[in-house]
This record gives structure tokens, C-alpha cells and sequence, in this order.
């Protein structure tokens, strides 16, 4: 059959997949959970407590508040985004809900081959899963643009580029345990888990600096960890240089290490360019992983 | 006649439970074939390895002249049915048709001529813009129906479909198919608990624990296995005398008397001897009911 066929049958069941996503409601919900409960904290206390800690390092100096409400406003949608990238990948997973359901039986029976079908689940993940996030940053900019919005256009390309890879990331670990699960109940428990467990590891509720040593050494093999770090430096790296004018480097290094701008891993600074790498290389493993599992479990159904 | 649908031998076991074991049979391009048995008897088994879903121990099986090894060049022309709907109950019924037409390569434009066609005749078109969820359980039925056949299959693989359904849909549902059988030359092969949707097919197989126990046309398989009745409403009770002489058995009830034959030709000689004891009457053939009682030693309506 053509490619040109085969392309046709991919794009129809990646929109149906995507379409199914946005129309269940209560699976829509869940995915965003954590964003939700992030910025209810955030409202209620998350934001004092980051003002309160800013203070503490600046003590003795005048920095306006529009700098402080921009840089406890890019933290919050960093962590928004480094979670939802994440969370909504997890939940969004068409796969496992079709084998569920059983609908999958009624593509079985379609002309359709196993692996157009596979890789329409995991192409409408990523797209759901960056509907989500891009509008997610969307508003984030929007409300930095209200409160102070200090953003180079490098820092977007960088948010953006962290937003693809961390979807990515997310959706092809998401898969990889959707081929083993067929229960609704351990699907449930897998996006619970993740959605609650998600936001502390990767130190979206509150900085991995301020974590135990054994913590902050667990977090710093995690790849995810990296993502949020490169969220972190595209939302406050652009405030951060507009307040080291006014403050002392020795500050605006204390600032960035307390707020997880800046990753030491074991005691050495990581660059830009290696964060870059280490979530991409993760990203390509796990893709690997994947292929190799997809292709062992089928040839093991036929 | 042209067998579309060809097997010899299947084999299916689940572990120590033989669901198809050993059967073979074969269906004409155009006919309605229905394959009657009790839950578990092996149907959708079978039905499940012809198109895939599962796949079988041994045998051959053959769709087109092409043996189902080669599922993909075969499912392009097969439609299916499924006993609960595989549809998805989020999307609009439209979406749900679009989605699966455009999987067998059909054009947008085929598409929606094939919908227009399929909907208006089973009283769909209003309902296109609902979701599946939000349809009654007959609606939903009539959208498996139309998915089935939205790509103008060759073969049309019924599973149960009637279940559920009320009379009047029941009865929309098969005029549209009998039409299409004998305007496309569809072929139909239909597992059904219904007798009366067995007793209208071409021919029919029964399949009891997972051996065929008996096929043919439905008149042939009353002839062969049922007995038929006479059924009196008004007559002189001397015809009691004269059965209980002929050691004839029959069943008296408070409307009529039925007197059981083993086949329409001693019916009629009797009568001819005795029309003077009858003034209202009427021969019934033996139903397909009493050709599952006669072949399996089960009651079929109680499984249902």
C-alpha cells in the first residue's frame, strides 16, 4: 500500500485519538490536576513564602517588586509546565484507554497495520500533550506580561524547545508502560501517582535545594529533573540579569542556586548545552526502548 | 455457486476448553448464513479467527480464495458487527463513521455519499451530531451497522447484531440488509439466537460445544429434524379414540388439540382419512426451535 495511504490512515487516528482526549472531560481534568493544585498554592502561600525567601538573601538591598512578582510568577509557570508536560502525557495516552475499552478490536479488524496504529497513539500524545502545555505558556506569558516580563527571545526558544522534548519525554515513557497495563485501576493509579508524585520530585512544589542531600542526589539522575531546570533558567534567567544590576553576583548566584535556576550535581555546575543534552539523549533512549519493546511484543502476538 | 467464505478443520482451544474443534464449512457469495448456538458454543470464537482478532490452533480458513494468514488483504472487504459496540462513545456519531471509513481508503467524497446512503435508510441522519453516548441502545446498534458497512464490504459479519433491539428496529435493520444481499450480492454470515433471523437465512449451522451438530437450509433441517404439528381448534372429540388407536401422541390444551407428525405427508394422510372430524385447523411445520432441541438436547430460548 502507499505512503501516501498510510499517511492518510496515520493522520485520521492521530486526530480521532486527540479528539477523544479533549472530549473526555473527566480524563481532560485529571491530567491538569497538578497545574491546579499548583496554582491554588501558589495563591494561597507558595508565592509569600518564595517573596519571604528572596528577602532573606537580599536582605539590606531595594529591589523593585515588579521583579520580585515577575520571577515568583516564571516560577510558578515553570513548574506548571515542567509537571503538565509530564502529567497531561500520561493521562492523555489513548493507547491503554482503547485497549480498555476494547475499541482497539475494531481497528484489528480495520486495514490498518499494528504499527501506524501504535505510532498514531504515541504522535496524538505528544500533540495533546503540547496543545495543553502551549496554552499553558500561553496564559503564562500573558500574565508576565501584566505583572513584568523580562523574556528574550532565547529564553522563549529555549522554553519552547524544553516544552517539545519534555512531552516527548514524557509521552514515550507513558507508552512504554501503557504496552504492559490492561486494567483501568492500574491506569488510575499510575496517573494519580504521577500527577501527585510528579510536582515534588522534579521540584515543582518547592525548590530541590531545599530538599534532604539524599533527595537532591535521587532527583539529580532523574531526567525530568533536567527539564524543569532548563524551564527554570528560560523563565527567570531574563529576570535574574535584570536584577543582578541592582544586587551583588554573590545574591543573584544565591537566588538562582535557591530557586533551582542554576543545577550543581555533585558540587559541579551544569550547563545549558549539557541539560540540553542529557533530557534529549534520556529521550532518544527511551524511544529506543520503545521501538524495541513494541517490536518484541508484537512479534510475540503474531 | 462461488464459497466466499471457506473453512476446514478449525481448531480453537483455551487451554483444556475445546471452543471450535474441528469444524469446516462454507458460505455462497451472496447468501445469508447463519451459525446458531447456545453462549459459549464456539460462534464468536470462530467469527474472531476469520477476521482476525484471534488467531487459530489449526485448520484453514479461506475469505475471497485467500486464506486469512493474509488478514490484511482480506479485511479491506469484510465489515463486522461486534456483540457490544467497539465505537468511541465521546465522539459524534459522524466522527465515529468518518475516523473508520477513512482507514479503507476511500475517498471524503465516497465517504459521504456511502453516509448519506447508509443513514437515511436506517433513519440516522438527525442523529450525526450526537455523541454515541448520548443514543438510545437501538440508535447505537443502527451506528454499528452503518460503520460496518460504511466501505461497501463484500461480506457483512453479524454478530449478535438484533440483540436488545425493539420489533420495529429489528425489523428496519433486516429489510435494509435482505435488500442489500440481493441488490449488492452482500454476503451475510450471522450468529443470532433468534430463531426467526435463523430461520429466513440460506442456510444455517449449528454449532453446539464447539462442534458443527448439524447445517443446511432451514427447511431442510425442520424436514430432517423436526416433527410437524396439526393443529385443531374445533372437532369432534371422537379423534381422541381414534389417536389413542393409532398410538398417534398428541398435546390437548384448553384452545386446541395438536397432534404431533413426524413429517408433513403422514399430516396430510391423515387427514384425508379424518377430515371429517376437523371443521377448523391448520398444519404447522416443525421450528427451527424444535430442530436445536432435536440436534443439541438443549431449549435455545432459555439461554437467551
Amino acid at each position: 500500500m502507499s505512503s501516501k495511504s498510510q499517511f492518510k490512515k496515520l493522520t485520521y487516528l492521530t486526530m480521532r485519538n486527540v479528539k477523544i482526549y479533549f472530549k473526555d472531560r473527566m480524563t481532560f481534568f485529571v491530567s491538569l490536576i497538578t497545574p491546579i493544585i499548583l496554582l491554588v498554592l501558589f495563591v494561597f502561600f507558595l508565592q509569600t513564602t518564595y517573596e519571604d525567601s528572596i528577602f532573606s538573601i537580599i536582605q539590606g538591598f531595594d529591589v523593585d517588586q515588579k521583579f520580585i512578582d515577575s520571577f515568583t510568577g516564571g516560577w510558578l509557570f515553570s513548574s506548571i509546565l515542567s509537571t503538565s508536560c509530564i502529567t497531561v502525557a500520561f493521562c492523555s495516552g489513548m493507547m491503554v484507554i482503547d485497549k480498555i475499552n476494547k475499541n482497539n478490536i475494531d481497528f484489528i479488524v480495520s486495514p490498518v497495520k499494528k504499527s501506524i496504529l501504535q505510532l498514531s497513539y504515541v504522535i496524538a500524545n505528544v500533540f495533546s500533550t503540547l496543545i495543553i502545555a502551549f496554552i499553558l505558556l500561553v496564559i503564562g506569558l500573558i500574565y508576565l506580561a501584566f505583572i513584568g516580563f523580562y523574556l528574550s527571545f532565547l529564553d522563549l526558544l529555549l522554553i519552547i524547545f524544553t516544552i517539545v522534548i519534555t512531552s516527548l519525554f514524557g509521552t514515550i515513557l507513558a507508552n512504554i508502560i501503557w504496552i504492559f497495563t490492561k486494567t483501568q485501576g492500574v491506569v488510575s493509579g499510575i496517573c494519580t501517582l504521577v500527577s501527585a508524585l510528579y510536582g515534588f520530585i522534579c521540584g515543582a512544589y518547592m525548590p530541590i535545594s531545599t530538599m534532604g542531600s539524599g533527595m537532591q542526589t535521587f532527583t539529580a539522575f532523574l531526567p525530568g529533573t533536567y527539564a524543569t531546570i532548563l524551564f527554570r533558567q528560560g523563565f527567570l534567567n531574563g529576570v535574574l540579569n535584570e536584577m543582578s544590576k541592582t544586587l551583588p553576583n554573590e545574591m543573584i548566584n544565591g537566588i538562582a542556586e535557591g530557586f533551582d535556576v542554576r543545577m550543581l550535581f555533585f558540587g559541579n555546575n551544569v550547563s545549558t548545552l549539557a541539560l540540553i543534552l542529557v533530557i534529549t539523549i534520556s529521550t532518544f533512549v527511551l524511544l529506543g526502548i520503545f521501538l524495541l519493546i513494541s517490536k518484541l511484543k508484537f512479534r510475540n502476538n503474531n | 455457486m462461488e464459497h466466499i467464505i471457506e473453512i476446514k478443520n478449525l481448531k480453537k482451544y483455551f487451554g483444556e476448553v475445546k471452543a471450535v474443534d474441528d469444524i469446516s464449512f462454507s458460505v455462497n457469495e451472496g447468501e445469508l448464513f447463519a451459525f446458531l448456538g447456545l453462549n459459549g458454543a464456539g460462534k464468536s470464537t470462530t467469527i474472531n479467527i476469520l477476521v482476525g482478532v484471534l488467531t487459530k490452533d489449526s485448520g484453514e480458513c479461506y475469505i475471497n480464495g485467500l486464506s486469512i494468514d493474509n488478514i490484511e488483504k482480506i479485511l479491506p472487504t469484510i465489515g463486522i458487527v461486534f456483540q457490544s459496540s467497539v465505537l468511541d462513545k465521546k465522539l459524534s456519531v459522524y466522527d465515529n463513521l468518518k475516523y473508520r471509513a477513512m482507514l479503507y481508503n476511500i475517498t471524503k467524497n465516497e465517504f459521504e455519499d456511502n453516509l448519506k446512503f447508509f443513514t437515511e435508510r436506517l433513519e440516522l441522519n438527525n442523529i450525526l451530531k450526537k455523541p454515541l453516548e448520548k443514543l438510545s441502545g437501538g440508535q447505537k446498534r443502527k451506528v454499528d451497522i452503518v460503520r460496518a458497512l460504511i466501505h461497501k464490504p463484500k461480506i457483512l459479519i453479524l454478530d449478535e447484531p438484533t440483540t436488545g433491539l425493539d420489533p420495529r428496529t429489528r425489523k428496519l435493520v433486516w429489510n435494509f440488509i435482505s435488500e442489500l444481499i440481493k441488490n449488492e450480492n452482500l454476503t451475510v454470515l450471522l450468529t443470532t439466537h433468534y430463531m426467526e433471523e435463523a430461520t429466513i437465512a440460506d442456510n444455517v449451522v449449528i454449532i453446539d460445544s464447539g462442534k458443527i451438530v448439524a447445517e443446511g437450509s432451514p427447511n431442510v433441517l425442520k424436514n430432517r429434524y423436526a416433527s410437524d404439528y396439526l393443529r385443531a381448534y374445533k372437532y369432534d372429540k371422537e379423534i381422541l379414540n381414534i389417536l389413542s388407536d393409532l398410538k398417534l401422541p398428541y398435546k390437548k390444551s384448553k384452545n386446541c388439540l395438536e397432534i404431533i407428525f413426524k413429517n408433513t405427508e403422514s399430516a396430510k394422510d391423515f387427514l384425508v382419512k379424518n377430515n371429517k372430524y376437523f371443521n377448523d385447523l391448520e398444519i404447522v411445520k416443525g421450528s427451527m426451535d424444535d430442530v436445536f432441541l432435536a440436534v443439541t438436547g438443549k431449549e435455545l430460548k432459555e439461554n437467551i
